[in-house]
């Protein structure tokens, strides 16, 4: 069951994952001029959104 | 779970209830490892610095990684960013080293749980201190507490207080666990992969190291995951450090880099 839950988890995150990119890389094509400014605000999301993941992997099986 | 923890066994481990990773001394072991390749590579770098222009090729690049993360505190942080640069530096190399040992040995101190929180807990102290050290003590505490919201507003700002505190105890947690998780799971992933060329067609001899062709996929994540800590450090010290006195007037000059 837990298996099941952390492939639900990981859907979610690789969604969000994927909306990120999609954002960030449409804005750079927009603009490109602003380029680091968006990666390193992407990379922010990237990694918050990753933790999710993250946290549903260690903390998912111990409960 | 029976939680059994004593000096000398990792704290990994521990929690899991598992015997893998590296033991207290093996850790020790290895972050000798990347200390030596660190203060080994900076003093190769050392000499040239001396010159005007730097010729030699060790100077040459720590040089950039220099300008990379000045680069990274100045748009980070705000015009006051160029005094952490050294504690930020020191992370960065730190932990890409080590990262980069994860590619090639069977463990690395970022690998492990206990090393990165404490990295974490450091990175996250050193920001309270700093918060502290720009605003004062009680300043700092105010800062957790949001906007003004007057006396009929007590409860909602106790509520935000308490939730703040949270959040800043979960930051040793997220840092932590964000870097653990990638290099750690890089591992295993490789492991699991390797598990799956192992005996193919039922025949003993034909092993196919699959987790191999992981490689690339690991080394961004080891870029990725040291600028993710340097970056996520920078943005909690901007976030302590911000609203100062005379930093309104240089604001604009931020923008111009």
């Amino acid at each position: 069951m837990n298996v099941i839950g952390i492939g639900i988890a990981i859907l979610g995150v690789g969604i969000g994952l994927g909306l990120i990119g999609n954002g960030a890389l449409q804005g750079m094509a927009r603009q490109p001029e602003a380029m680091s400014k968006l990666q390193v605000n992407m990379l922010i999301a990237l990694a918050f959104a990753e933790l999710m993941g993250l946290l549903a992997i260690f903390i998912l099986p111990k409960a | 779970m029976a939680f059994d923890f004593h000096l000398m066994s990792n704290l990994t481990a521990a929690a899991e209830g598992a015997e893998h990773g590296a033991s207290f001394w093996g850790l020790f072991i290895y972050f000798g490892l990347v200390l030596a390749i660190v203060i080994v590579a900076l003093s190769l770098a050392k000499k040239s610095f001396g010159e005007r222009v730097f010729k030699a090729r060790p100077a040459q690049l720590v040089e950039q990684v220099y300008l990379f993360i000045e680069n990274l505190c100045l748009s980070t942080i705000g015009p006051h960013g160029k005094k952490y640069v050294p504690m930020i530096m020191t992370f960065w190399l730190v932990i890409f080293v080590s990262n980069f040992l994860a590619l090639f040995l069977a463990t690395s101190p970022t690998a492990d749980l206990s090393f990165n929180l404490a990295m974490a807990l450091m990175a996250v102290g050193y920001v309270q201190w700093e918060g502290m050290k720009a605003h004062g003590v009680f300043g700092h505490l105010k800062h957790f507490a949001g906007p003004k919201l007057g006396p009929a507003f007590f409860i909602i700002t106790i509520l935000l207080f308490c939730i703040e505190l949270i959040s800043e105890v979960m930051k040793n947690v997220s840092l932590s666990l964000r870097l653990f998780g990638n290099i750690d799971g890089g591992h295993q992933a490789v492991e699991t992969m390797n598990g799956l060329g192992m005996h193919i067609g039922g025949l003993e001899w034909l092993n196919i190291p699959i987790g191999a062709f992981l490689l690339p996929i690991k080394l961004l994540t080891v870029v990725v995951q040291a600028l993710i800590f340097c970056l996520l450090t920078c943005v909690y010290l901007g976030m302590v450090t911000s609203g100062g006195h005379e930093e309104e007037g240089h604001g604009d000059h931020a923008h111009a880099h």
